[in-house]
C-alpha cells in the first residue's frame, strides 16, 4: 500500500470526517497543540539561556535539565501528536503549503541535533565548557526551534 | 457611551485601520504575541513544578521564583504589549467575543491567585522551605496557574476563529 493510499484512506476515515465537520474540533485540538509549543519553547529557553549564561544561573545546570528535558519532550510529542490531527483532515491544503513544507523540514532538523549533538554537549557541560559549545549550541538550539514556531505561524498567513 | 461603543470608534480609527491593512501586522504581532508565551507562562511553570514537587527539589521556592521572574518579566511585557495592539486593531470584535471574555476572566483569575501567593504564602517562605514541605494552599495555587493559563491558550486560539 502506497503512502497516497494511507492518506486517501485517514481521509475518507469516520473519525477525521468528524474532526473535519466540525466547528470547534481542530481549534481545541490547535489549543493543545499551542500548549505542546509552549512546553516544548519554554524548555529551549530555559537551558540554552542557562548555558548562554543568561539566566537561571543560580541553579546547577544538571538539576535544570533533568525535569526540563522531560517537559521539552512532552511538550514535543504532544505538539506531534496533535499537530497530525490538524494535518490528516485537510492533508492537500498543507502538502501543498510551502511553510508548511519549511516547518516540518526545520522540525526534523531541530530533533535530530536537539536529540544527538546537543544532549552529549549538555551532558558533558560540568567538564568540556569550550566557548564555541556554550555558544554556538544553544543558539542553534534556540534559532531551529523558533524558526520551527515561526514557519508554523506562517502557514496561516503565507501559504 | 458604551464600552462597544468606544472599541467601536477605537477600531474605527484611522491607525487601528491602519494595523488591520498591514500585511504583515497580524503575522508579527501574533506570531510574537504565540511565541512568547515560552517567555512567560512557561517560565511560570517552572515555579509550579517547583511548588508542585515535579522537579527542583534541592532548590529553594524564593530561588526558583527570583530565577523565573528576572525572563518571565520582561517575557510578559512583551505579551502585553503584543495584546493590547491586537484589542486595538480589532476592539470592537474582539470585545464582543466570548472566548475573549473568558480569557479576561481568567486573567483577573490568575491575578488574584498570584496575588494570594505572593501575600499569603512568599513573604515567609522560608518558614516552610527549611522544612521542605510546601503547604497545601501554595500547591493549590500552583495547580489551579496551570489549569488556568491552559484555559487562557486555548481561549485564545478559538476567539480568533471567530474575528
Amino acid at each position: 500500500m502506497s503512502l497516497e493510499h494511507l492518506w486517501q484512506m485517514s481521509y475518507d476515515s469516520k473519525t477525521i470526517d468528524i474532526l473535519r465537520n466540525s466547528k470547534h474540533a481542530i481549534p481545541i485540538i490547535q489549543s493543545f497543540h499551542l500548549f505542546g509549543i509552549t512546553l516544548l519553547l519554554s524548555a529551549m529557553v530555559i537551558l540554552n539561556f542557562r548555558m548562554l549564561g543568561i539566566g537561571f544561573g543560580e541553579i546547577r545546570l544538571d538539576v535544570l535539565a533533568k525535569p526540563v528535558w522531560k517537559w521539552a519532550t512532552a511538550g514535543m510529542l504532544l505538539a506531534m501528536a496533535t499537530g497530525f490531527f490538524v494535518f490528516l483532515p485537510d492533508p492537500a491544503r498543507y502538502a501543498a503549503n510551502k511553510s508548511f513544507l519549511t516547518k516540518m523540514s526545520l522540525l526534523a532538523v531541530a530533533i535530530l541535533f536537539q536529540y544527538t549533538l546537543y544532549r552529549r554537549v549538555l551532558r558533558s557541560e560540568s567538564s568540556a565548557r569550550a566557548p564555541h559549545r556554550r555558544v554556538i549550541v544553544p543558539l542553534l538550539s534556540l534559532f531551529l526551534w523558533f524558526s520551527v514556531g515561526w514557519a508554523g505561524r506562517a502557514i496561516a498567513f503565507l501559504g | 457611551m458604551t464600552i462597544v461603543e468606544i472599541c467601536h470608534s477605537i477600531q474605527q480609527t484611522g491607525w487601528a485601520t491602519g494595523f488591520r491593512q498591514a500585511d504583515l501586522f497580524f503575522p508579527l504581532v501574533e506570531g510574537t504575541h504565540i511565541l512568547s508565551l515560552s517567555l512567560s507562562v512557561g517560565l511560570v511553570l517552572m515555579l509550579d513544578v517547583r511548588l508542585l514537587g515535579w522537579g527542583f527539589q534541592s532548590e529553594t521556592v524564593s530561588k526558583v521564583m527570583r530565577q523565573v521572574m528576572r525572563w518571565a518579566l520582561p517575557g510578559f511585557a512583551i505579551v502585553i504589549v503584543t495584546g493590547v495592539l491586537l484589542f486595538l486593531a480589532q476592539a470592537e470584535s474582539v470585545y464582543t467575543n466570548s472566548y475573549f471574555r473568558v480569557k479576561m476572566a481568567m486573567l483577573v483569575l490568575l491575578g488574584v491567585n498570584a496575588a494570594i501567593f505572593q501575600f499569603k504564602y512568599y513573604p515567609e517562605p522560608f518558614m516552610w522551605e527549611k522544612s521542605g514541605t510546601v503547604p497545601a494552599g501554595a500547591k493549590a495555587i500552583a495547580a489551579l496557574s496551570l489549569v488556568f493559563w491552559m484555559v487562557v491558550i486555548a481561549c485564545g486560539r478559538l476567539m480568533a476563529y471567530e474575528l
